[in-house]
């Protein structure tokens, strides 16, 4: 195959920038073509030779100059590595130059030039195998920059340039003398030479590796000798800040690769270290930033600093060390271009400002997909990227490392999707004119991100196991975003029901009470999404995402599979969560939660894979290191999504300020998953004579008192759908604690109670939801009287807190009787003793929900409200039955469970005998109670209604007041602050005091970060002192490890 | 002293007093000048590493002849890269310059402690 050389992209484009500087009206007019054209020249050579070697049409190729061998002559060398790197630095420059096009245009021909130039040394140093050669484009590069940050006008633009040359002339000179040196030593210029002299093990030579490898990483910015890239980073034209961020860190970060084998591999071990300071702190910095483009300086300085740690964290030997590598470089190449060319058009600085995006759904989808990328959530090639990573780093037994990326990743996330948030959420203050040349760019980098994102998970070890068939769905639907929603409404309920008919065939019973719960529930709950009138933008793709996420839990087989669908469903719920009105921060506190267990699952993955091959879920049964530990992680990361006490303070605001349809799907159907995840592991863990007692004997406490903390704050809300959220933690105690017992009553109990909840859940937040959006206000003091008004809500809302009380007939009682039996049997009175008082609590808010709602006074206001929508009464009269049946007929589920059950807990299983359940302690048969309660009710209110035919009807005012004076409208209602003793007696219980914890946590980093950017004082000269500094502090630290 | 020792002295010193003046001076200009002879103290250092004791430039004319070349001159290669290296600090000096111009314009003054405008 005939290639045209790499060399022709030095020649063209030095022969055109030539060219271009003469001088002629004509010349210059025509000058912006000449440059694109020979942009596009040089994409095209990179590109075929990316094409060739990466089909193996071709092998790499050496080009000499001048026809002399090394040292006498630049040698370049093309070949695969080369080729990706230099096409994504000509396709970058050429969209760069697309964007810039009336920058480029205003500040004619020289700018051009330069802009060239730039190029061409970048792709030079990624070509070049001479050191000395790399070190002028290194330096003509540097030029070039600080001729291009004045593109935009005003003195910080100038001053930030005039900083960035004062440091990069400091590590020009330390490279320089490097090299002379090198030179010195070895004899040669060509790396390839030198590497094969070992100069590292000569006398001497190692302080001249060492300032080489030291000024290549100082061009990277390490934190915290770095203060002179971020003023560039806020100050140039965004076009050239995105420049700057996505090729000219990926360049250098190739020429660091490149050098890399100058040192052996223990010593570039250490100097990568220096990478991960710089993710951690970056990070932590960038935590303080409001400046968007400042922040996404902090944000590239974090990512390279990943990305320089990965160089020497995982040997180049390894076989996934590109798939890593390159995995995490492509996304932050496509996210922080796309990022920056964003904050071109957004124009104003600060972060609130994003919300302009909201009107451009486009845009603010592609904003969002590369906020998500940097994240590293799927199926984003970061998130492959980091999966392999952590892989690999837990092979080595590093686990340090794991926990350093996994704290700056985190750090990273929270401001990150603070800013998502603030786009997503905030009014719009301004609105966008968008110019085509603008958006192109950022749209094909888009494209490309997820283009990536599916070719880095078939390369990654069992990524090809990964279904993307729910993502493709979703995709559907985002096309479709601009239907009327009853469509949409249509194909997500067939979509999430076909996903359930090809899940339900392969399932065992325990798997199928989830596929229930996540993908009938899922269906039920998105029928009320009929009654919303318009398109409901976004709604759908965020649902599907959210479901299909559920349903690949569910179908997962291997810990990748489980990760990415937790994931994925964590990102869908968020998109649902936050749609409420007031739910930015709780939409946020949600997610924080959600990442720090995600990343708590993925370090106990780790773990888990260490020592082990493969990664199948039956590995949670044998884990060979730490297994206590990768436990415990775990249970800690699913009890962020179950709640659990300590962990549950972001429910009660994401589920009480969610839309009406939404708090039943996060609170009914997505809390489960957690449970799903502890199931997960408590099977693995491996019956009742297991190793981890300790563990689950803690898990049953926390239990315990999240049932009693979630209870009490239950009843003092005047917030309905605050009183559920809180009720929600308070029954995923009971859930957690019954498992915990891990016995065959206990596990009973917990899948009765999971199912109970389930439906009485939904029942209720359906309802309460419902009227909700027909009277325009969560405040119960607000309501009342509405019984008559409402039948049909008030019996749903009557059965739904039945069943939650446990009062016989319903399914309720039959989880309590199976709880006592349960706490007998296991022994833990005393905890049962908290769960048995946290249910009497249960009865207290239960009162207050429907007494406040249905009961006591109509408001004036609701004299000529109707019943709520049939689309909210539908799924809730489905789910009647559902608990009518399972009160009815238990042993339908319940008989299948236990034999199931009894393969893993053979101890003290429940008989039955027809409907009659019988345990070690006693007996129960729901169909006779069921019946028995059903004919009495009958007789008692036909006898009701009989004798009370003669009554005489009064209004609602024909009644005497008592002598209380209300001084605010709420206290007219007879049912707020109903419970004010027990404040006073249990209140404590529920101070905010673990709010507290969480916020001086937050406030701890915020204020760390405050502190340590002070050291960027904007004093340019400090800049450069920084640097020296840094250079002799790893110099001491460098000396200490030989 | 032998003249590659007093060269190599020569410029680790030039090269300490010019990194003293980049990072102390707070006039603009003379921390430019600063890094000029940081930078001038590089080249000379480029040159000291490729000199052989007695031989001559390499340049080839009548003077040195066409046989033996090697044995004559000294080590090409470092007098190739100083004057590339001389030609870089050039363009970077004169950079700098232009902007010491720029900032002057803006704020009338010299002293780099002004331009602190962003920061944190």
């Amino acid at each position: 195959m005939d290639l045209i050389s790499p060399i022709y992209i030095i020649a063209v484009s030095l022969g055109t920038g030539f060219f271009m500087g003469m001088p002629g009206k004509n010349l210059q007019r025509i000058s912006f073509y000449l440059l694109m054209a020979v942009l596009l020249f040089n994409t095209a050579v990179s590109l075929q030779w990316l094409y060739a070697l990466a089909n193996q049409l071709t092998g790499p190729m050496q080009v000499f100059t001048a026809g002399f061998q090394p040292p006498f002559s630049i040698n370049l060398l093309m070949g695969l590595n080369e080729a990706v790197i230099t096409s994504m630095v000509n396709i970058a420059g050429l969209l760069g130059a697309v964007y810039m096009y009336s920058v480029l245009k205003k500040i004619g021909t020289g700018g051009q030039v330069v802009y060239l130039i730039l190029l061409i040394s970048l792709n030079v140093i990624v070509l070049s195998r001479d050191i000395f050669n790399i070190f002028v484009f290194l330096e003509v590069g540097s030029i070039a920059t600080a001729g291009l940050i004045i593109f935009q006008k005003g003195i910080k633009a100038v001053s930030a340039g005039f900083k960035y040359m004062l440091a990069s002339g400091v590590i020009a000179g330390l490279l320089l003398i490097g090299i002379i040196f090198i030179y010195r030593f070895t004899g040669s210029l060509n790396i390839d030479t030198i590497i094969q002299e070992n100069p590292v093990f000569k006398q001497g030579a190692l302080i001249s590796v060492f300032l080489i490898l030291i000024s290549v990483i100082l061009e990277l910015k390490p934190f915290p000798a770095n203060g002179w890239a971020l003023d560039v980073y806020q100050a140039s034209h965004p076009g050239f800040s995105a420049i700057l961020s996505s090729v000219i860190g990926t360049a250098n970060l190739y020429v660091l690769y490149k050098f890399s084998g100058l040192a052996s591999e223990t010593l570039f071990y250490y100097l990568s270290l220096i990478g991960l300071v710089t993710f951690v702190g970056s990070n932590l910095l960038g935590m303080n930033q409001d400046n968007a483009r400042r922040l996404l300086g902090y944000s590239s300085v974090g990512q390279i600093g990943l990305l320089v740690a990965v160089l020497g964290l995982i040997p180049q030997a390894n076989s996934n060390f590109k798939i890593i590598f390159f995995g995490l470089l492509i996304s932050h190449y496509f996210a922080k271009a796309g990022l920056f060319w964003i904050s071109g058009i957004v124009k104003k600085s600060g972060l609130k400002s994003w919300s302009a995006l909201r009107k451009k759904p486009v845009l603010l989808f592609l904003f969002i997909s590369f906020i998500l990328a940097l994240t590293g959530f799927p199926p984003f090639p970061s998130f492959f990227g980091k999966w392999q990573l952590v892989l690999e780093l837990s092979a080595q037994g590093n686990i340090a490392a794991i926990i350093a990326i996994l704290v700056g990743s985190f750090f990273e996330v929270v401001y990150l999707l603070r800013w998502a948030g603030y786009a997503i959420k905030l009014e719009p203050v301004s609105t966008l004119k968008i110019k085509w040349v603008k958006l192109i760019p950022v749209l094909l980098f888009g494209v490309g991100l997820y283009g990536a994102g599916y070719f880095v998970s078939q390369a990654i070890p069992y990524g090809n196991t990964i279904n993307f068939i729910p993502l493709a769905i979703v995709a559907v639907l985002l096309l479709l975003d601009f239907l009327p929603a009853y469509i949409k409404n249509i194909i997500s309920i067939s979509a999430t029901a076909w996903f359930a008919y090809l899940l339900f065939p392969d399932a065992g019973t325990l798997k199928i009470i989830f596929i229930v719960i996540f993908l009938v529930g899922g269906i039920l709950t998105l029928i009320p999404g009929f009654y919303m009138k318009g398109k409901r933008e976004g709604f759908y793709p965020s649902a599907m995402l959210m479901f299909g996420g559920l349903a690949q839990l569910i179908e997962a087989e291997n810990l990748l599979q489980f990760f990415f669908a937790w994931e994925i469903m964590t990102i869908g719920s968020y998109f649902l969560i936050i749609r409420g009105k007031k739910s930015m921060i709780h939409a946020f506190s949600y997610m924080l939660f959600s990442v720090g267990g995600a990343y708590l699952i993925l370090l106990a993955f780790g773990l888990v894979s260490m020592g082990n091959t493969g990664i199948g879920l039956e590995l949670l049964s044998q884990i060979k290191y730490y297994p206590g530990i990768a436990m415990a992680l775990l249970a800690v990361g699913f009890m962020t999504k179950t709640a659990s006490l300590g962990l549950h303070i972001w429910l009660p605001g994401a589920h009480g300020e969610a839309e009406s349809d939404v708090s039943p799907m996060v609170s009914a159907i997505l809390l489960k998953a957690g449970v799903f995840g502890l199931i997960l592991i408590m099977l693995a863990a491996g019956g009742e004579q297991n190793n981890y007692q300790w563990l689950f004997y803690t898990l049953g406490w926390i239990g315990a008192l999240t049932a009693l903390v979630g209870n009490l704050g239950a009843i003092f809300q005047e917030d309905a759908k605050r009183l559920l959220a809180y009720s929600s933690i308070g029954q995923l105690g009971y859930i957690l604690f019954a498992f915990s017992m891990m016995s065959h009553m206990g596990w009973l109990t917990g899948f009765t109670y999971t199912i109970n909840h389930f439906m009485f859940k939904a029942i209720l937040f359906l309802a309460i939801g419902a009227i909700v959006l027909k009277l325009k206000t969560h405040n119960m003091y607000e309501m009342g009287g509405l019984i008559k008004k409402m039948p049909f809500s008030f019996i749903a809302v009557l059965i739904g807190i039945i069943t939650l009380a446990g009062i016989p007939p319903l399914s309720g009682f039959g989880g309590k009787w199976l709880f006592y039996n349960a706490v007998i049997l296991k022994g833990w009175y005393f905890q049962g003793a908290i769960v048995f008082f946290a249910g009497t609590i249960a009865f207290l808010y239960c009162f207050k929900l429907i007494y406040s709602i249905f009961l006591g006074q109509l408001k004036d206001n609701h004299r000529n409200v109707t019943e709520v929508s049939f689309w909210f009464l539908l799924p809730q009269y489905i789910l009647i039955i559902g608990v009518m049946v399972f009160s009815a007929r238990p042993d339908i589920i319940l008989k299948p469970l236990g034999a199931t059950l009894s393969n893993i807990f053979p101890a003290e299983q429940l008989t039955w005998n027809g409907t009659t359940a019988l345990s070690k302690l006693g007996y129960w048969d729901a169909t006779t109670i069921f019946m028995v309660i059903g004919i009495m009710f009958v007789i008692l209110f036909g006898w009701l209604w009989f004798m009370s035919r003669k009554a005489q009807p009064v209004k609602q005012f024909n009644m005497v007041y008592s002598a209380e004076r209300p001084e605010r409208p709420e206290l007219t209602h007879l049912s707020h602050n109903i419970y004010a003793g027990y404040n006073k007696a249990l209140g404590f219980l529920v101070a905010p005091g673990i709010t507290a914890f969480w916020s001086y946590a937050t406030n701890f980093f915020e204020s760390a970060g405050n502190f340590i950017r002070r050291i960027y004082s904007g004093n340019g000269q400090s800049y450069a002192i920084h640097v020296v500094i840094y250079t002799v502090v790893v110099f001491i630290i460098y000396l200490s490890t030989i | 002293m032998a003249i590659e020792i007093i060269s190599l002295i020569t410029s680790f010193v030039l090269m300490l007093i010019g990194l003293y003046g980049l990072l102390s001076d707070k006039n603009i200009i003379k921390i430019i000048v600063g890094f000029s002879l940081f930078d001038t103290g590089t080249h000379i250092l480029i040159v000291t590493i490729g000199y052989l004791k007695g031989k001559t430039a390499p340049i080839l004319d009548n003077a040195v002849g066409l046989t033996d070349v090697s044995q004559k001159i000294v080590d090409p290669i470092p007098q190739a890269l100083v004057l590339t290296a001389i030609v870089i600090g050039l363009a970077v000096t004169a950079l700098m310059l232009a902007y010491a111009l720029k900032m002057y314009q803006a704020k009338k003054s010299l002293n780099i402690g002004d331009y602190k405008t962003l920061k944190w």
